[in-house]
């Protein structure tokens, strides 16, 4: 068999294969989750379920091998893991909570609490230092001369 | 070969004349002053000013809130005003003082 | 030909290096001979246009005269290839793609230096910065990545041709804006760096690069969304966005150029967060050039590719040069960015500027960090891992929310303070609107509690009305107060309302934009799809529509040869549209693409992908998606831009004030 035909036995296998996870419900939603956090491995750089590479190698098998899987039954984790360990890390489409990936999880969280902090820190500095003006800033005026030209603003800006 | 190495000298002798063969005068254009930047800041602040009294004729904050905002707005169009006013009585000044000493 | 453009290179070289060169010498010596000197600078780098206007005239004319003596003509085009695409040889490679650079920076340069007579000393500064940029890719064309290298050995009958997944019309189009945009953001950037070298006293120099910057933020803006139509369209799987790190990276200047648009607002009318924008506007351009580094170095899809690649070390060295120079004027002249006055309450027009910032670049930082982790990952643990869509939606849809909500509360906050009377005044009628929508969409059927994304789904367009009704209700009590002036009626005064303030109602057209593209958005919790082998007057039924194939069949040109199928598209029994999947074999690339056939409409996307052919039966076997909502992306991008051309128009009824008694000037540096 060919490349494309070997393809195509196996989508009118899973033709057949996914109606009847239909039957489960619950299976049909599982095969759609978890081939969904998992990537091709042909280098398209797509979702395993997305990947529409016409003649890619791998997508076809892949997609089976996790048909079987959760035919089986076998839990999320398992299936998973059995996947790491045949295509290696960079298949699941997401780091994963445990070992050095926990890093790339909290990072982000991590640098939006910094940042409020940051920034709640830099607004209470602001407010408990003297506010020191830039040198050229115009100086304040006061009394008389305060009136006249704030009634001098108040004509000019009335339209 | 030789029409593209002359067409690359013409290219070359039309630039430098560009760049370099600079007859009559430059424009330098007036230098920034105080008085230009202070005239500035007055535009910015009635702008404020004017968003300000906008917004509160639009209904989007109470009386109170209005006239403490308006106050601090003044306050500050009140102290670019008095430096406009100041830098612009020395230059007439010195103007009047210039006339002076060419009748002398 | 291939010397002209090489000498062409050279030339433009040595412009710009003049033009640097000279125009720092002249900023720094003062006197007579300095202007003349300033002058032959700022026409050296005029010329410096025209100069790299030729070199990239003479490669367009390569390929079109298909002169594959040039090796970069014989890896990305052909003989057979369409006139347009001949074109966009000039960005399809990276030679050319970094010559495409070159030329709109000098593009941008040459508007620059024109316009000089606005106030020729901050002109001559910024100048000076875009010389630098110029030289540095210049150097790069003449030393690093040419594009009119020869040929070696024999010459060749035909081009290896361009990637198919470029032959479309959107990529003629789509990369020439993106670079408009990255390169864009260097002219704000000559100017704050200018600015701040200088001095400059007041906030104008941000009024003069105002508009600068929202051209180059439209144009990214466009380009991002052409990028993401070109995807839809031509890629086949589906989507839209995949967070491809070069997708990514055109995100990243985005982010912190929008970050940029707000909050210079708050140095502009209040003189406050001078720093803050000062190094806003540095982070956006560094972001583009790293964006340009990391499209052009591969840095990311390997780390081998990586150390192949001698432009990646380039980059490197020339982003920390820049990295350089400005902590080096920021620490001499930091004391010129004191702030004018303090945030006096955390809610204020300011603090939601503020905290706009913050979620902008908190996201700007996420999606960087998610690129780069696989290397980080592969340094750290020696293992490559994946970083991939569900990780960035997770992470961001959280940090867009919170933005939804400051987009839809930020407008209604006053400056300085506001008090909780005011409070009251402004959002009771958005929040209630907002609840009263999240109520009929779960009444109608949408279970948030069921699953995340559509509890996304739900929170999205609830804020997204929240935002709409925040919008019309500024538009309305707007015009309201117009009409009560002149006695026009609401429209009239709601288009005078912003004809006085470009800028600001603009800027609410462009929020109005996004929360149409964010539904659209919101809508891909809904997706469905479908694959089957499909003969002669089989079905395929997906949500309401019924695809029947009517016929398939081959064709073939001399670029490439084709499969295709018909499908009549039924709806309640009743025949609305033929849908044409198509897939290509590209023959002198020798690849194939696929091209969907789309049914939009306002609810959905009817979306047909022809997979391929099954060799044993010769039936093709067809993918449908059913895409809710799409169009909402590609309608809200149009108003995006409507937005931002309105808020580039100036205003009307400019405010005249009297004209000042003619004075002697004193110089600037007075006060200081």
């Amino acid at each position: 068999m060919t490349a494309a035909s070997k393809r195509a036995f196996r989508i009118v296998l899973l033709g057949i294969a996914i109606p009847m996870l239909m039957g489960a419900g619950d299976q049909a939603a599982r095969f759609n989750d978890l081939g969904h956090r998992m990537m091709c491995v042909c280098g398209c750089n797509q979702i395993l379920l997305e990947c529409n590479h016409v003649g890619c190698t791998y997508s076809d098998r892949m997609r089976a091998e996790l048909v079987a899987a959760v035919d089986r039954g076998d839990n999320d984790d398992l299936t998973l893991q059995s996947f790491v360990q045949k295509y290696g890390p960079p298949v699941l489409a997401a780091p994963t909570k445990s070992g050095f990936d926990r890093v790339a999880w909290v990072a982000p969280y991590l640098a939006l609490v910094l940042g409020l902090g940051l920034v709640t820190f830099i607004i209470r500095g602001w407010n408990s230092r003297p506010l020191v003006l830039p040198a050229n800033a115009p100086a304040p005026v006061h009394g008389a001369e305060l009136d006249r030209f704030r009634a001098q603003a108040r004509k000019e800006t009335e339209t | 070969m030789t029409v593209a190495l002359m067409a690359c000298m013409f290219i070359a002798t039309a630039t430098l004349v560009y760049v370099f063969y600079l007859p009559g005068t430059l424009y330098l254009g007036p230098r920034k002053t105080r008085l230009s930047f202070l005239r500035e800041r007055r535009e910015t602040v009635y702008e404020n000013l004017r968003d300000l009294s906008f917004e509160f004729k639009a209904g989007k904050f109470p009386d109170a809130d209005y006239q403490a905002m308006k106050t601090s707005l003044e306050e500050e169009a009140a102290a670019v005003l008095s430096e406009i006013a100041h830098l612009e009585e020395v230059a007439r000044n010195s103007a009047a003082g210039n006339k002076k000493g060419a009748r002398v | 030909m291939p010397l002209i453009g090489s000498f062409a290179l050279l030339l433009a070289l040595a412009l710009t290096a003049y033009s640097f060169l000279a125009g720092i010498l002249a900023l720094v010596r003062e006197g007579p001979s300095s202007a003349r000197l300033s002058e032959t600078a700022r026409r050296a780098g005029i010329a410096s246009f025209a100069i790299v206007f030729l070199a990239a005239a003479v490669l367009v004319t390569a390929a079109f005269q298909d002169n594959f003596s040039i090796a970069y003509i014989f890896h990305h085009s052909n003989r057979d290839l369409p006139a347009p695409y001949k074109f966009a040889v000039l960005w399809s490679g990276q030679e050319g793609s970094l010559l495409f650079w070159s030329l709109l920076l000098s593009a941008y340069g040459l508007v620059l230096r024109l316009r000089y007579k606005t106030d020729p000393r901050l002109f001559a500064h910024a100048s000076v910065v875009i010389a630098a940029v110029q030289v540095f890719f210049l150097l790069l064309l003449n030393f690093a990545a040419h594009p009119f290298a020869i040929m070696q050995g024999s010459l060749p009958a035909d081009g290896s041709g361009l990637n198919p997944l470029l032959q479309y019309p959107e990529m003629v189009i789509h990369p020439p804006m993106l670079y408009l945009g990255y390169v864009g953001f260097t002219v704000p950037f000559a100017f704050a760096l200018a600015a701040l070298i200088m001095r400059y006293p007041g906030e104008k120099w941000i009024h003069i690069t105002r508009r600068w910057t929202m051209v180059t933020w439209g144009l990214l803006t466009c380009g991002i969304f052409l990028v993401m139509h070109w995807a839809y369209s031509v890629l086949g799987w589906g989507g839209y966005w995949g967070w491809d790190p070069v997708e990514n990276a055109s995100f990243l200047p985005w982010l912190t150029g929008t970050a940029f648009l707000h909050s210079v607002m708050m140095q502009e009318k209040r003189g406050m967060l001078k720093t803050w924008n000062m190094w806003l506007i540095f982070s956006t351009f560094m972001l583009s050039i790293f964006g340009t580094f990391l499209t052009r170095s591969g840095v990311v899809s390997s780390v081998h590719a990586f150390a192949q690649s001698s432009i990646g070390d380039w980059f490197v060295a020339f982003l920390g040069v820049i990295f350089v120079t400005c902590i080096f004027f920021y620490w001499k002249n930091r004391s010129h960015l004191l702030s004018e006055h303090r945030l006096e309450s955390l809610v204020s027009r300011e603090s939601s500027f503020l905290f706009n910032n913050l979620l902008l670049l908190v996201a700007c930082f996420t999606v960087l960090w998610g690129t780069l982790f696989p290397v980080l990952s592969e340094w750290v643990q020696g293992t490559r891992v994946t970083v991939g869509p569900p990780f960035f939606n997770r992470v961001n849809i959280p940090v867009a929310l919170l933005l939804l909500l400051l987009t839809a509360v930020g407008p209604l906050l006053a400056w300085r303070r506001t008090s909780a009377e005011s409070l009251k005044r402004n959002f009771r009628f958005p929040a209630l609107g907002a609840l009263v929508v999240a109520a009929v969409l779960v009444a109608f059927g949408m279970r948030p509690w069921k699953d995340v994304s559509y509890f996304y789904s739900l929170m999205t367009i609830a804020l997204a009305v929240m935002v709409a009704l925040t919008v019309i209700s500024e538009f309305v009590r707007g015009g309201r107060v117009i009409s009560g002036h002149t006695g026009q009626n609401l429209l009239a005064s709601m288009v005078q309302l912003t004809r006085r303030n470009t800028r600001r109602y603009g800027g609410y057209i462009v929020h109005f934009g996004v929360i149409v593209v964010v539904i659209g958005f919101a809508g891909s919790a809904f997706n469905q799809d479908k694959e089957q082998e499909m003969g002669f007057g089989d079905k395929l039924t997906i949500g309401s529509y019924t695809l029947v194939c009517q016929s398939y069949t081959q064709d073939d040109n001399p670029n490439y040869g084709s499969e295709w199928a018909v499908m009549n598209v039924f709806k309640g029994g009743k025949q609305i549209a033929t849908l044409n999947p198509e897939r290509r074999f590209y023959k002198a690339s020798q690849q194939t693409s696929t091209m969907p056939s789309i049914r939009s409409s306002v609810s959905n996307d009817l979306y047909v992908v022809y997979e391929g052919q099954n060799p044993d039966t010769g039936r093709p076997i067809i993918r449908a998606h059913l895409n809710p909502l799409v169009m909402w992306i590609w309608v809200g991008v149009w108003i995006m831009i409507v937005g931002t051309v309105v808020a580039m128009i100036p205003n009307t009824a400019p405010v005249r004030v009297m004209a000042p008694a003619r004075v002697q000037p004193a110089p600037a540096g007075a006060g200081d």
